[in-house]
């Protein structure tokens, strides 16, 4: 009993949900773009604020921020899929027609990545048509790009597991908020070493922080502390595929 | 133990947390290549029954195999030799029926030269092949429910569970989905499990029958078998005035043993008596019935007479109580 059918067939259905309807598709693209236009562009002027020192420019800075953002969203938004799966009895169909069903999580996921490399490449289009500028060879920009996947998956397998738990799509701000929180939570719109107070605290503390340090160090050629932001990103990456695992034992023993 | 298309059930119980015991420890066994009919009102546990011999479902106690492979332990194994029509349809509103049936035909492993030209074929079978590339958000209940069959069957499955699969089809549907399911088995030796609340559907289709209530299988057989058990006729009289009941009643007591009804006047006859005996007793006794009809004992019966009430009545109660679903 072979994996890929399961994985292919739905992720290529999901993948055609997400790109052909208007609906889904939308907020999907128009949320980054808005993101990196209002913070790139709005905010730039903190590229002034002593201390900053981002030699990229702040449309880089805030590229890497945002670039994380979709992918995390895009896992958010592909487990809303999944809860209205669930919701509307599709799931049923997916549970009864794959032979093994661990297929069907890993094909959503599959389709989170597609959704949000799409997203990725009209993003990256936009960001160099504005004139963003990047200190990182290509290793460094591959290493960018590895750790915004990583970040994709953990999107999705947080909001597929509970998806899967709650498999109603008025879960959805219990997928969302705590994604957004931590995003936000992290050195948005300057580094770290520029926060105050208690956000700099619950930055210091944030995981997210690191990764988006790191993903900002490849676009600006100096990475710091690569090892750890993989380690970070795997560990969670590995820790939400298994709560997305038992959301789906879940959904099996409610019989979908 | 069937090690082919069969199904075999020992004790199969399913509760659910907060509610009853929708299956109360059921044994069938379902041959290969027979099409048995699982009957019983709405609420009986037909349903649930379904879910947990498709794998959709664990049991709560009991075993179940299909296809000789455990529905616990197996559930892979069973899920590759069975097609599955759920009461209501799982289709996607944003796909396409022919998106569908790709879909089906990847996820069952059907290999990718013959998806095309399986899915072409089974939309005319099932007779959508002028709606195979409109979504499905547009499809009346009826085309749901084809292409539900139709989904059913992409893989050639050796087993069949349709579950109420004639529900809110017109009559034309209705007959033609009853021809394919007999073709199926005459042509290609599918098993099928087909849960209905309809007695036609089962006397027509059913080479054996179950009939479960609340949970509990109450009887088993061929229709034949079952209603040559309750054996004896019942005779039905329609008052020419409400206000002749009572004494229609008094009357024909002398006869059999009165019988539910709301709309008639109706006893299950007495061995040895018949239609003649009745209409002879009438025109003596001069009483005034607008109509008499002798009806042979049906899978409605048998259900009264193994549970106590109507089939109909039975599915109005469980209306009542949780709402549709079974």
């Amino acid at each position: 009993m072979k994996l890929w059918p399961v994985v292919s067939g739905v992720a290529r259905r999901t993948l055609k949900n997400a790109l052909t309807n208007p609906q889904i598709v939308l907020p999907t693209m128009l949320f980054p773009l808005f993101f990196f236009t209002a913070f790139a562009g709005g905010l730039s002027q903190l590229r002034h604020v002593p201390g900053f020192d981002f030699p990229p420019g702040y449309t880089a800075f805030q590229f890497v921020f945002v670039l994380l953002q979709s992918a995390a969203f895009s896992g958010v938004f592909t487990g809303f899929g999944v809860a209205r799966d669930f919701e509307n009895g599709f799931a049923k169909r997916l549970l009864l027609a794959a032979p093994r069903r661990v297929g069907i999580v890993l094909g959503y996921a599959l389709a989170a990545l597609l959704r949000w490399a799409v997203v990725a490449t009209v993003l990256t289009i936009v960001a160099f048509a504005v004139g963003m500028r990047i200190g990182g060879g290509p290793v460094d920009l591959v290493g960018l790009y590895v750790l915004a996947m990583l970040v994709n998956f953990c999107g999705f397998f947080w909001a597929g597991g509970m998806a899967m738990r709650f498999r109603t799509i008025q879960a959805a701000p219990l997928m969302q908020m705590p994604v957004f929180l931590v995003l936000f939570f992290a050195p948005v719109y300057v580094p770290l070493s520029l926060l105050q107070g208690w956000i700099e605290g619950v930055a210091t503390v944030n995981p997210l922080t690191y990764v988006l340090e790191t993903g900002r160090g490849f676009i600006a050629g100096n990475p710091p502390h690569v090892l750890a932001a993989f380690a970070l990103a795997i560990g969670m990456g590995v820790a939400f595929w298994w709560w997305a695992f038992l959301g789906l034992r879940k959904a099996e023993a409610a019989g979908g | 133990m069937e090690a082919d298309n069969g199904i075999e059930v020992e004790g199969l119980v399913r509760e659910y947390r907060k509610g009853p015991r929708a299956v109360d420890g059921i044994d069938l066994t379902v041959a290969p290549g027979e099409i048995y009919g699982f009957l019983g009102p709405n609420g009986a546990g037909k349903s649930t029954t379904v879910h947990v011999l498709t794998t959709l479902l664990p049991p709560t106690a009991g075993t179940a195999r299909v296809g000789g492979f455990d529905v616990v332990k197996e559930g892979p194994k069973v899920r590759t030799l069975i097609g599955v029509a759920l009461q209501e349809a799982a289709l996607d509103p944003l796909l396409t029926g022919r998106d569908h049936l790709r879909l089906q035909a990847t996820l069952q492993n059907v290999p990718k030269s013959k998806r095309a030209g399986r899915a072409e074929e089974l939309l005319h079978r099932v007779g959508l092949a002028d709606a195979a590339d409109r979504k499905v958000a547009g499809y009346s209940g009826g085309m749901k429910r084809r292409l539900d069959l139709a989904l059913a069957l992409v893989h050639s499955p050796k087993i069949l569970f349709l579950d109420e699969p004639t529900t809110g089809l017109d009559p034309q549907s209705r007959s033609a989905l009853w021809e394919e399911v007999s073709l199926l088995r005459r042509e290609a030796g599918v098993t099928v499990f087909l849960t209905t609340q309809y007695l036609e559907e089962a006397d027509v289709l059913a080479d054996r029958v179950g009939i479960i209530d609340q949970g509990k299988i109450v009887a088993e057989g061929t229709p034949a078998a079952l209603k040559a058990e309750i054996g004896r006729p019942s005779l039905h009289a329609i008052p020419r005035r409400d206000a002749d009941r009572p004494e229609i009643e008094g009357f024909l007591a002398r006869f059999g043993e009165p019988l539910e009804s709301s709309r008639d006047v109706a006893i299950r006859l007495r061995d040895g008596l018949g239609l003649t005996d009745i209409v002879r007793a009438v025109d003596a006794d001069g009483v005034d019935i607008a109509d008499l009809e002798l009806r042979a004992p049906t899978l409605d019966d048998v259900f009264l007479a193994k549970t106590g009430r109507t089939l109909e009545g039975a599915t109005e109660e469980a209306a009542v109580e949780h709402g549709a679903g079974g």
